[in-house]
């Protein structure tokens, strides 16, 4: 009989045996579930390449208990453990195990993984994208991350990084000036801080948005980690934006994870002669990636069919606008010259309204797409024309 | 007796000292020496003090005459002491009772005739012997008023050296009537009224939300648009100044000596238009020996306007972004630093271009270089501290017709500026801010962030690049303004759509 605490708990323990991804013991967790893959583990009844990856630390303390010191530390921090047996395990995560190959035995996906933050995972990971890049970002790096982490989580896009400094850093911080979710995929404990600096970052992620990590609280990082996380982000998201990278780097390396997972491949280009656009420009190259200059690209690669289109140009208006207008701006709207503009003054002195009430009402037509300023004034856009097309004949009822 | 003291302020900047004025009188050739690093119109007492005893029918002690104004590091300028200095003298030769001196601070500069001349400076000079204990001050007569507004003070107003002579000794002197009052005319004088603009309601709109916020205002428009009409106005929509900014105002306006006589409080906001060739210390302050207030401290808790602002020096224009930052000036010279305050509210006015034609940027004939170049004489950090630059447009016949009526007064503004400044205050009381200009973006965008409905029509902006993050806190620091003269509780979306037009199209 397996319970499911014990279940997790022999989850926990064999992630702490063996460093994540294990393709061997992902697969023999697969086969024989983690209780009996750890009871077979720390009998030495495996191949011995897994036992001399575990075997170091099958001689230090009990995993098992060390397994429940883990889980209680995460508790006291209000984190959570998310494994394959919960609703929340996002089965994106699954195809991980079809591109493992046995030159790369740390690709599997994980045996569980740690979560701070307020959203369920699953749901989380059916509309996101990794947003990820160098550490030594330029300006102009910085800038296009976080325009593309406002963009992304504006339109209800997660944002998933590696809360490195550089592009890390920028499209998380993006996504939350946009009051959106983002989750921060970190190579070390979900309660340690690296980078330093970002110890107000990723509090302010663990509060809004999700904090996730495969090593149990306190790990620290280690170089060879960053690499065996980044496959985590690359499954996660729904596709991955290189912003900027140098020629051999580990975004590049979360792309071609995801090239290899069938996802969307995105690259942002830069000045050809930019040290930190080389990677992007690699990845069209060789992997055919897509180039994006703005979130609502990004969107229009990754989300349903048009999605993307709609996100930009055509404010979203629903079909009973007119009904929605007030009074006053459904007078306003009226006024508003067809195709030669006019400046404020005018359009109210047509109206028959005070300017200030243009001035007040103006920006919200702006924003429903049917007004636009040019430089001689405003006048209706062109989708706008289409629509009013009719008014003579039809004078809009509620106009007073 | 050889030997009296007596007591006068000296001023650095607005901050008054307790000076001594001890005067020693000693055997040896006739003469007079002033120790105490007095400047040469100190060191002019010598002889006008003389004068004034003489040509008063005192005899002038024909002895070795030692004067020393302490502490005697700090250096004393200007003519005030001279009646302290007689005082003294007068006191030591046994003249006078020198008891009669004690707790009595002498301000005043005599006339060769034994008249006794107002000098600047008066009120803060009797702030700062109140301050230091000194409740009881001898003043010129025409300084009398003004010395009267410390509460708290008796003052005795006198003309000349023989009535002085008269109060030390207890005697009823004399009296020479005091000059003709004009109290209480200067405050009413008629300010232009809002109402004379006409044709401009947006220019009209940006006065009053400036007005309500205590927001900087640049107008960029032709010639004839109405730039320098809406400036001089501003002041008229500020609301009175309180009893600590009236003082506070008078104290500078007396140091630099442009008090109306007769009716000394400054209860209005003040008004100040320097031309654009004034120099650096015309503005800012500064002068050797005492710095004197320049006209942003003469502006103080009222409005600075610089018409034809990319004509000023860009040198000049740069010295006005500290202070405006800090509120007060601070001039540092070897002998000390003078600080004046200088919370003003900036007011600048420009043409788009050097051609400035009336028709407007149509009729244009400046390159667009020249054009660039021209508004690119006023920096970015001080255009970065105005919330309010509108382009405003000329005024068409049919909008001077159409405007006739319906226009409100100054007055009627005037009340709503009141509310709104009041409701600012109370909402950012517990912050130390005190108008909406003071609040920093970050608290806007933070703990004050506006619902994402209501600022949408400004975050369309951000999204287009049509503003930028700087112009992005600048809208909603208006928005604030307009929401508190429509009594709102925080702006609504309409609140936000107006405050997107108090802004330069472009360049903001």
């Amino acid at each position: 009989m397996t319970g499911p605490d014990e279940t997790r708990l022999a989850r926990v323990a064999l992630a702490r045996l063996v460093e994540p991804g294990h393709r061997e013991l992902g697969a023999l967790v697969r086969a024989s579930g983690p209780v009996e893959a750890l009871d077979r583990v720390r009998a030495g009844a495996v191949s011995a390449g897994l036992h001399a990856a575990a075997r170091t630390r099958i001689e230090g303390a009990d995993p098992i208990e060390q397994a429940a010191d883990d889980l209680a530390r995460c508790d006291r921090l209000g984190g959570r453990l998310i494994t394959p047996e919960d609703e929340e395990w996002p089965s994106t995560l699954e195809a991980l195990a079809d591109i493992s190959t046995t030159d790369e035995p740390h690709v599997y996906p994980p045996l569980c993984l740690w979560a701070r933050g307020p959203h369920r995972l699953a749901t989380v990971a059916e509309r996101a994208v990794a947003v990820v890049g160098a550490r030594a970002a330029t300006t102009y790096g910085g800038h296009v991350a976080s325009e593309l982490g406002y963009g992304l989580a504006d339109r209800g896009w997660a944002v998933l990084s590696g809360g490195a400094y550089g592009i890390d850093g920028a499209a998380h911080r993006g996504a939350l000036s946009a009051d959106g979710v983002t989750v921060a995929v970190l190579a070390c404990g979900v309660d340690t801080a690296y980078p330093v600096g970002h110890a107000n970052l990723f509090e302010r992620i663990a509060e809004e948005g999700l904090v996730l990590s495969e090593w149990p609280p306190g790990a620290t990082p280690q170089r060879h980690r960053f690499l065996v996380r980044n496959r985590v982000i690359a499954a996660l998201g729904g596709g991955t934006v290189v912003v900027e990278a140098a020629s051999r780097s580990g975004a590049r390396m979360t792309a071609r994870r995801a090239h290899e997972l069938g996802r969307v491949v995105m690259a942002v280009p830069g000045p050809i002669t930019s040290a930190m656009s080389v990677g992007p420009h690699e990845l069209v190259r060789d992997f055919g990636a897509r180039l994006v200059v703005s979130s609502a690209q990004v969107i229009e690669e990754v989300g349903a069919l048009g999605e993307g289109i709609d996100a930009e140009d055509v404010p979203v208006r629903s079909q009973s606008w007119r009904d929605e207008l007030e009074p006053r701006a459904a007078r306003i709207l009226d006024a508003v010259p067809m195709r030669r503009a006019k400046p404020v003054e005018r359009i109210a002195a047509d109206a028959g309204l005070p300017a200030r009430d243009v001035r007040r009402t103006l920006p919200t037509l702006m924003l429903l797409g049917l007004v636009e300023e040019v430089v001689s004034g405003y006048r209706l856009t062109a989708s706008a024309r289409v629509e009013l097309s009719t008014r003579e004949a039809a004078p809009v009822p509620e106009l007073r | 007796m050889s030997f009296a003291r007596a007591a006068s302020v000296a001023l650095v900047g607005v901050d008054g000292h307790l000076v001594e004025v001890e005067a020693h009188l000693a055997q040896g050739l006739p003469g007079l020496v002033i120790t105490g690093l007095p400047d040469p119109s100190v060191a002019e007492a010598r002889d006008r003090v003389r004068a004034a005893v003489l040509n008063s029918g005192e005899t002038w002690p024909a002895r070795r005459i030692t004067v020393g104004l302490g502490p005697a590091s700090l250096p004393k300028h200007g003519s005030g002491f001279d009646l302290a200095v007689a005082a003294a003298i007068l006191a030591a030769a046994g003249v006078a009772p020198p008891s009669a001196l004690a707790g009595v601070a002498l301000l005043g500069e005599l006339g060769l005739d034994g008249r006794i001349r107002p000098i600047r400076g008066v009120l803060p000079a009797v702030l700062a012997a109140l301050r230091e204990g000194v409740a009881r001050v001898v003043v010129p007569a025409a300084n009398a008023a003004e010395a009267r507004l410390v509460p708290g003070v008796q003052v005795t107003g006198v003309a000349t050296l023989r009535e002085l002579l008269a109060f030390v000794r207890g005697e009823s002197a004399p009296r020479v009537p005091d000059p003709p009052s004009t109290a209480r005319s200067v405050t009413e004088v008629a300010r232009p009224d809002l109402a004379d603009v006409i044709g401009q309601e947006l220019g009209r709109s940006a006065v009053e939300v400036a007005a309500a916020g205590g927001h900087h205002l640049a107008l960029f428009g032709p010639p004839g648009a109405g730039k320098t009409m809406l400036a001089e106005r501003l002041p008229g929509v500020l609301p009175p100044l309180d009893v600590d900014a009236a003082l506070e105002v008078t104290a500078v306006h007396s140091v630099a000596g442009v008090l109306p006589a007769g009716s000394p409080l400054v209860e209005r906001a003040p008004y100040q238009a320097p031309h654009h060739t004034a120099s650096i210390a015309a503005l800012v302050g500064g002068g050797s020996g005492l710095p004197r207030p320049g006209a942003l401290s003469l502006a103080n808790r009222g409005v600075l306007f610089l018409d034809e602002a990319p004509e000023f020096p860009t040198r000049v224009l740069d010295a006005l972004r500290q202070p405006l930052e800090r509120g007060e000036v601070v001039i540092a010279r070897s002998g000390g630093v003078a600080r004046y305050p200088a919370r003003v509210q900036l007011v600048l006015a420009a043409n788009p271009c050097p051609c400035a034609s009336a028709a407007g940027d149509v009729a244009c004939t400046c390159s667009s270089v020249t054009r660039r170049r021209y508004l690119g004489r006023i920096s970015g950090p001080l255009l970065d501290r105005i919330d309010i630059q509108l382009d405003l447009l000329p005024v068409t016949a049919s909008a001077l017709l159409r405007e006739a009526f319906d226009v409100e007064d100054s007055a009627a503004v005037a009340r709503r500026v009141v509310e709104a400044r009041a409701a600012a205050a109370k909402r950012w009381r517990a912050n130390g801010w005190r108008t909406n200009a003071e609040v920093p973006g970050g608290a806007l965008r933070g703990p004050w962030r506006l619902p994402k409905r209501v600022r949408a029509s400004v975050d369309q902006l951000v999204d287009r690049g049509q503003l930028s993050a700087r112009g992005y806190d600048r809208v909603l620091r208006l928005a604030w303004s307009i929401a508190d003269l429509a009594g709102h509780d925080s702006p609504s979306t309409s609140d936000v759509n107006e405050a997107t037009f108090l802004r330069t199209r472009g360049a903001a």
